[in-house]
Parts: structure tokens; sequence; C-alpha cells
């Protein structure tokens, strides 16, 4: 019965990660990517293992987004200036 | 530049700091698992560092 | 299995799958709004699960959640502003549902626990949690437009 809080936090990592590569928008997916480092700190805590879950909050929270949306605007911008994608 | 700074800047400032300092400081001691002497000491010491950061902090972003 | 752990694992079920729901689907400004509510869902949940384990030393996972998550939300408001300039998403009564429910979490685990320096940590945790979390619905619904630089 104490079981239940582990499979719930494995099902909510099992949809949020596959949500997250089901999204088409780099922008979007960040988001979604956000979201999942929480569960996945979650995860980490419900299996007593509180020192890998805070290393994940601390990069998966702030860290991943930021540099996934720095890289979408830098990515963007370059298209722009150059009529395109190439 | 003036040679000597206004006693009044010179209070605000080092009131400002120490109300840095004081509410650091009691961030740290609370924080902490065990209170004892080396844990004082080192919060003391980064509770100052943090004072001066923060002041530096705050006087960049008020620029009116 | 204890009263403590049977309140996070409906409040993570719950609010997690709020999150996720909202985070997948719908316009940006919505999406954006999940992820900052899924903040103030997750945290009175790791708050719970540390009063439930009996490990004072959970607490930290929920202060560092506290304190990172809006960050991670700003971090969104400043680089989406773009879009989030035209939607000016907001949900104010989720967001201080949001609220309540941190604030309850919080006086639930306080009077559970001894009076002490520990009481003190938990409402710190509360302050930021909620502090935070209205500062970031604020930012996104575009409430501080002065600061807008760079």
């Amino acid at each position: 019965m104490s079981d239940a809080v582990i499979v719930v936090a494995l099902l909510l990592v099992a949809a949020c990660a596959t949500a997250a590569v089901a999204q088409r928008d780099p922008a979007r997916q960040a988001l979604v990517l956000s979201v999942l480092g929480l569960f996945l700190a979650v995860l980490f805590t419900v299996l007593q293992a509180p020192d890998v879950g805070l290393s994940q909050l601390a990069v998966g929270s702030a860290l991943t987004p930021l540099l996934i949306m720095l890289s979408v605007r830098r990515t963007r911008r370059r298209g722009r200036t150059k009529e395109g994608p190439e | 530049m003036t040679r000597h700074t206004a006693p009044r800047t010179v209070l605000l400032a080092a009131g400002e700091l120490l109300a840095w300092w004081a509410g650091l400081a009691m961030l740290w001691l609370v924080l902490i698992t065990t209170v004892d002497t080396l844990e004082r000491i080192v919060g003391a010491s980064c509770a100052a560092v943090g004072a001066l950061l923060a002041r530096a902090g705050r006087r960049a972003v008020t620029w009116r | 299995m204890n009263g403590w752990i049977l309140a996070a694992t409906v409040e993570l079920a719950g609010g997690g799958a709020a999150a996720l729901w909202g985070v997948t689907t719908g316009p940006t400004g919505r999406r954006v709004i999940a992820q900052n509510l899924a903040t103030s869902a997750l945290c009175p949940a790791l708050l719970l699960l540390s009063q439930g384990y009996g490990r004072p030393s959970y607490v930290d996972l929920a202060l560092l959640l506290a304190l990172l998550g809006p960050v991670g939300t700003l971090v969104f408001a400043r680089l989406l502003a773009a879009e989030l300039e035209r939607e000016r998403p907001s949900a104010w009564a989720l967001t201080w549902a949001a609220a309540g429910l941190g604030a309850v979490v919080v006086a639930a685990v306080c009077a559970a626990t001894a009076p002490g320096r520990a009481t003190v940590k938990l409402l710190v945790v509360g302050a930021l949690l909620i502090g935070g979390n209205v500062i970031a619905s604020r930012a996104l619904s575009g409430g501080f437009q002065g600061v807008r630089g760079g």
C-alpha cells in the first residue's frame, strides 16, 4: 500500500516524458521538460534518494530550460537574418 | 569627489549592511542542522560577504 | 502508509495530472501558467512526504524547489516575452488557490513538528513558495512592464 506514491510518481514521469517527446515546438518542449524535471525530483524523493533529487531540482527546474530557450532564441534570430533557415 | 563623505551617508550604508548581515545570519542559523561555534563563525563570515553582495546588487537595480 | 503520505499521494496525483494536462495542451500562455503552478502543487507534496517519512532533512528539497521554481518561470517569462505580450496570460483564482493550498500544508506540517528552528524553516519555505508564485504570476500577466530591459 505504501508503494502507491511510487506508482503515482512513476506514472507521472512516464506520461510527462512521452508528452515531452511528442511536442513539436522546441519552446513548448522546454516547458514540458521543466515539469518533467520536477516529477523526476519527486520520484527520486519517494525512492529515498533525496540527494539525487536535489541535484535534479537544481539542474532541471531553472538551468535546462534556460539553456534550451537561449539556444532556441539564438537559432530563430539567425534564421530570421538569413531569410529562412538552412 | 569630495575627500570626506557625509557622515549621514556612511551611517546609512553601515545600517543597511548591518541589516543585511543580521537577516542573512539569522537565515543561516535557521537552515543548518546543528548549531555550534564553528557554524556560528562560518555563518557570520558568509553573512558578511552576502551583505556586501546584497548591497551592491540593491544599488545596481535601483537606478532612480 | 500513514496519513501524511496518503495526502502527499493525493496531492501529487491531482496536482501533477492537472499540471501535466495544462502544460501539454492549449496556447503557450496557458502552458507557462501550468508550469508555474506545477511548482506550487509539488512543493507542498514534498513537505508532506518529508513529514510522512519522518525525515526533516527532506524539507531541503521543498526549500530548493520553492526558491528555483519561480526562477525557472521567470526565465520563460523573459525569453517568451514576445508571445506573452500578446496573450497576457493570468489565472489569479488558480494562483491564489495554489497559494492557499501551500499555506494550509505548511500550517499543518508546522503544527505537527515541535516548535523551534524547524518551524521557522518551514515558514521560510512557505513564504518563499507563496511569494515566488505570486511574483511569477504577476510577471507572466505583464505586471512588471517597467523592468523589462536588455
